[in-house]
């Protein structure tokens, strides 16, 4: 009976009851809830997406084995119980029974099994597959079926906090076209299937995604009938749509506009901590910019705090490295380098460069020029003043930069693909783990990954092996703060600020908790006053 | 003339309009407009909560203002003081929960790699915690391993004072007595304990001088420890100047120790009395000060509402209820800030036993003036200091604010918030103090007062919400370096907790 080195741990799960149908906790069902995005996702599935907007979405669509609740615990949701070897290899999961997949039109729902999971994760890690989540899943050596309704992974070696990796969304066999690995052509991309709360039902001619309640969700039907993600390429705008009742419900709101939702009763502002940043990248492929004094000196050639005071009413905080200011992995020993044209320009001579005839440096025959790409979704108005600005810091110190504006999908495939820039503006959004690997690992350096300005340092990579590696907290601690230090004087990115984060909802719109990251996580229990 | 004035700003948030009375009586008092600019200067600081940079400022010019303005500035001294002290106070109060949860987790970690120094650093925290006897396992514990003599000797004085909070005066001072050592820090822990024990044969703040002064001969900067034990023996002997020299020359967000634990493991420990010090200290600075300005026919009347506070802060009810009965027979007393001593009063009637008087006292003033949102959250953050249950406020209050509007009533909101943080309802708390905060200028100390940040933040805390509670605490130690412990402390627990698969998304 006591076989071996098994044990039963952390299975003292209540299995939640099984209801698909009504949820019986007595607030009405029905309305729908619009909301305002930043853009239209490149893809709909939880595989292959890489940006926030497409994670929302998943979040409503999909599930996954395990789930973490509100009080940060992590809870059943496709299994229902679980059990972990004693050496902290084997992870055995026993599935719900009452799971079937949204139904596609004119057919049955299709039930969920052990196949799926298995499939998942053989699709997930397929070398063709296009995903940032490899890098996530590689200390898991082998997933097998035990039976339909039970699936056992095995680990190469215990890791912290392992359950919580299985949160990753599970997608159906009978999903995907090529059952052998997920690319963004594959049809189900665009149509997913899920078990989640909501379904896809259909992408209007206006880009707006429309989500309809899943009737048989297993942990009962959620309560508001249609969710709606509306596209917006201006902030300014996604505001007084807001305002003008065209949308319920922005999920990031522009700190510029607070104080004027704030002043109005209609509508309740919400504060979450996604850990987030913005930053200009530089692309370690340009020789110019391969200089690691170059980096530093347009680091120090640009005012942050001036940008964020400015463009932003000073809503945010200024870092100095990597990590959100709200992370545990933040480094506090560490200032953000301060604005000193003088020494930028100091630099900027240390690494060979001279004043041409038109004002700006050159070395070895070559300008200090580079393309600054800024994806078009971004062109709100604070965007636009940021990346001016940060033109103008630049070309006082003699480097010229062309801004370019792109639309968020060539954007993406000029950065992530093709590697095509010198320059991006982008944002950074992190869950509780502030894993950083898959931003500076080398091996992380390849197409749709998200080393995407192809940095290489020997010292961090080892950091970040033996980050993963080791199952103490303090001491993956005290590499993080390594790190930090680190890629903080290499400054791959000028990291700029977090901003405050704000999501503002019509007070129609009740018991609204937000997951800081996922943000829909708990949506199924929001329900609609009055309805 | 002064009193009509402030009359006249009767609809004004009381907090704004006695501040502004304050102001008027500040210039009143005497004549001279650089001084006037420096009394205002730092009162405008305390209206932005810039406490340490508005005190250190005004006293800079203290001894270049004319005798006429010396009570005015005293006043504005010991109201930043009192802000200061009553903000250290809560940050103390959260430190001690942050740390002794982080510490605990620390000390159960077995293994080659587990930290020494967690249990000599957990035994000092829960020396702290108001439960002094569950420091001595910790304590014994550390003792009874490998470690630096030093530090040998700061866990022998901790068990002294296990033994002094027993009631067992004796044995407390065989312990001290027992510690022989040349190493300056250990020296400054012995005369902070000699001083919280009142031994009268003893001489703490010479102890602490002779440190300090060979510290300065070679040029190094007093350590932390230094600083969190001077500051306290000196707090205790009145020895303000000496005090704020040493605080002038502390990095006070310094570690007091940093522990190499096995390859790629380091963990820096805080000792959380430093928060403790720096509170005692500054309500003592505040209590000298007030008591100068209370000298001052003029302002007696005013510096004795703060005096009362001030009690309050120290324990002394009866202290407290004295001042708080001079201010209110005072005919010079501004009209807005009887309510609240009023309130004060029922507090000190708690205190002092009179549970019913007190309630009774809050219930009518809540009855007479239930759409009034300083008082209502007077009241509760009354209630919550002493963490009672008071319905009727609390009800009133939450009437008020589902019927106000704007800003007016955030006051109401953080009172209703702060209250229930006393009353341990943390979900309710978050919920009351989220709305009052000032939500575009979210963690910023110019638009929210530092204290209902601290609240929040061990709202947050309790609710697992860690990077919200590390966000107020970033922004907090940009004016106050010394929460560093505290954001040290609450990384470690998110570190540990946290559940996440390591997802990262572009935005």
């Amino acid at each position: 009976m006591k076989r071996i080195l098994m044990m039963l741990l952390a299975v003292l799960v209540i299995a939640t009851a099984v209801h698909a149908g009504p949820k019986k906790d007595g607030r009405p069902d029905g309305g729908s809830l619009s909301y305002g995005e930043y853009g239209r996702p490149a893809t709909l599935d939880p595989v292959t997406s890489n940006e926030m907007i497409s994670l929302r979405l998943t979040e409503l669509i999909f599930n996954g084995l395990v789930g973490i609740n509100e009080k940060q615990e992590i809870v059943p949701e496709l299994a229902e119980r679980w059990e972990i070897s004693k050496d902290g290899r084997t992870y055995t999961f026993y599935l719900r029974k009452n799971v079937t997949w949204h139904a596609k039109e004119g057919e049955q729902p299709k039930p969920f099994t052990a196949d799926d999971v298995v499939f998942t994760y053989n699709i997930m890690m397929h070398p063709k597959t296009i995903t940032p989540l490899k890098v996530r899943y590689e200390f898991i050596s082998s997933v097998e079926k035990v039976d339909d309704s039970a699936v056992r992974f095995s680990l190469k070696r215990p890791i912290l906090n392992a359950l919580a990796k299985f949160s990753f969304k599970v997608i159906p066999k009978h999903g995907p076209a090529n059952k052998d690995y997920l690319t963004r052509d594959d049809p189900f991309v665009q149509h997913p299937i899920g078990t989640g709360p909501y379904m896809l039902k259909n992408v209007t001619s206006e880009r707006e995604i429309v989500l309809a309640a899943n009737e048989s969700y297993f942990k009962g039907r959620a309560h508001i009938n249609q969710f709606s993600a509306k596209p917006f390429a201006d902030q300014n705008i996604m505001t007084q749509a807001l305002m003008f009742n065209a949308i319920d419900m922005i999920v990031l709101v522009n700190p510029r506009d607070i104080p004027e939702i704030e002043g109005d009763k209609r509508f309740v502002l919400k504060s979450y901590n996604a850990l987030s940043y913005s930053f200009f990248g530089y692309n370690m492929r340009n020789p110019l910019l391969a200089d690691k004094n170059v980096r530093k000196a347009f680091t120090h050639a640009v005012n942050r705090q001036e940008m964020l005071d400015s463009f932003f009413n000073g809503r945010g905080t200024i870092i100095s490295g990597p990590f959100a200011p709200g992370s545990w992995a933040y480094n506090l020993d560490v200032q953000p380098l301060a604005f000193d044209p003088q020494k930028a320009a100091a630099l900027l001579q240390e690494a060979g460069y001279t004043k041409a005839g038109d004002g700006f440096l050159q070395k070895d025959g070559k300008r200090l020029a580079f393309s600054l790409k800024v994806p078009i979704e971004k062109e709100s108005e604070a965007v636009k003043r940021v990346v001016l600005a940060f033109k103008n810091y630049l070309k006082n110190v003699g480097a010229d930069i062309k801004v370019e504006f792109k639309e968020w999908q060539a954007w993406k495939e000029d950065v992530f693909l093709e590697h095509d820039f010198d320059i991006v503006f982008a944002s950074w959004v992190f869950d509780d783990s502030a894993d950083i690997s898959s931003l500076f690992h080398t091996g992380e350096i390849g197409a749709w990954k998200n080393n995407f300005i192809g940095y290489s340092n020997p010292e961090v990579d080892g950091l970040i092996n033996e980050s993963k590696l080791t199952l103490d907290h303090e001491k993956k601690r005290t590499i993080n703060r390594k790190l930090h230090a680190i890629l903080a004087e290499e400054n791959p990115y000028t990291y700029l600020w977090t901003l405050t984060n704000f999501a503002a909802y019509r007070d129609k719109v009740r018991r609204v908790a937000i997951h800081p990251y996922k943000f829909f996580s708990f949506a199924d229990e929001w329900f609609m006053e009055g309805k | 003339m002064r009193s009509a004035e402030c009359g006249v700003r009767n609809k004004l948030r009381v907090t704004k309009t006695g501040l502004l009375c304050v102001m008027l009586l500040l210039c009143a008092a005497g004549s001279g407009h650089a001084a006037d600019d420096a009394v205002q200067k730092a009162m405008k600081a305390y209206e932005k909560h810039r406490y340490e940079e508005g005190a250190r400022d005004l006293r800079q010019t203290l001894s270049s203002l004319p005798q006429n303005k010396q009570s005015a500035a005293q006043l504005a001294l010991g109201m930043l003081y009192l802000k200061n002290a009553e903000l250290h106070q809560g940050l103390f109060h959260s430190s001690v929960v942050v740390n002794a949860d982080y510490l605990n987790r620390l000390a159960r970690e077995r293994g080659s790699s587990r930290s020494k120094y967690s249990d000599l650093y957990l035994g000092l925290t829960l020396l702290e915690s108001g439960k002094p006897e569950n420091a001595a396992a910790p304590l014994e514990k550390f003792l009874a391993g490998t470690a630096e003599k030093k530090h040998k000797a700061f866990a022998a004085i901790g068990l002294g004072m296990v033994e002094h909070h027993a009631g067992n005066k004796q044995k407390a001072q065989d312990a001290w007595n027992a510690v022989q050592s040349s190493d300056q820090d250990v020296k400054t822990e012995l005369a902070f304990a000699w001083s919280r024990a009142v031994a009268a044969d003893k001489n703490a703040p010479a102890l602490c001088d002779e440190v300090l002064a060979a510290g300065r001969k070679s040029g190094a900067a007093p350590s932390i420890i230094a600083v969190k034990n001077c500051l306290g023996v000196y707090a205790a002997a009145g020895l303000m100047d000496k005090g704020m020299d040493l605080l002038q020359r502390g990095d006070l967000k310094s570690h007091a120790y940093r522990e190499s634990a096995g390859r790629s493991k380091v963990i820096s420990f805080y000792d959380v009395q430093l928060l403790a010090s720096l509170a005692k200290f500054y309500l003592a600075a505040a209590t000298a000060s007030l008591e100068h300005a209370a000298a001052d026919a003029q302002l007696r009347s005013i510096a004795n509402y703060y005096l009362s506070e001030a009690s309050v802060l120290e324990g002394s009810a009866d202290q407290a209820a004295k001042a708080a009965t001079a201010f209110l027979a005072s005919p010079q007393a501004p009209p807005q800030y009887k309510n609240r001593a009023m309130v004060r009063q029922g507090l000190v009637q708690y205190q002092k036993g009179k549970k019913a008087d007190a309630i009774g006292l809050w219930d009518e003033l809540t009855r007479n003036q239930p759409n009034d949102p300083e008082l209502l959250a007077d009241v509760l953050f009354a209630c919550g200091r002493l963490s009672i249950e008071c319905p009727r406020p609390a009800q009133t209050a939450a009437s008020a604010v589902e019927r106000g509007e704007g800003k007016r009533f955030a006051v109401a909101n953080i009172g209703l918030g702060r209250y229930y943080v006393g009353r341990k309802d943390y979900a309710r708390a978050l919920t009351y103090l989220e709305t009052g905060r000032d939500k575009g200028n979210k963690n910023k100390i110019e638009f929210n007062d530092p204290l209902m940040l601290v609240d929040l933040a061990e709202a947050y805390y309790r609710t697992k919400k860690y990077s919200e509670a590390l966000e107020i605490y970033f922004e907090m130690s940009k004016q106050f370096p010394q929460v560093r412990q505290l954001q040290e402390a609450l990384q470690g627990i998110y570190s540990m907790e946290h559940k996440s698969a390591g997802d990262v998304k572009i935005n």
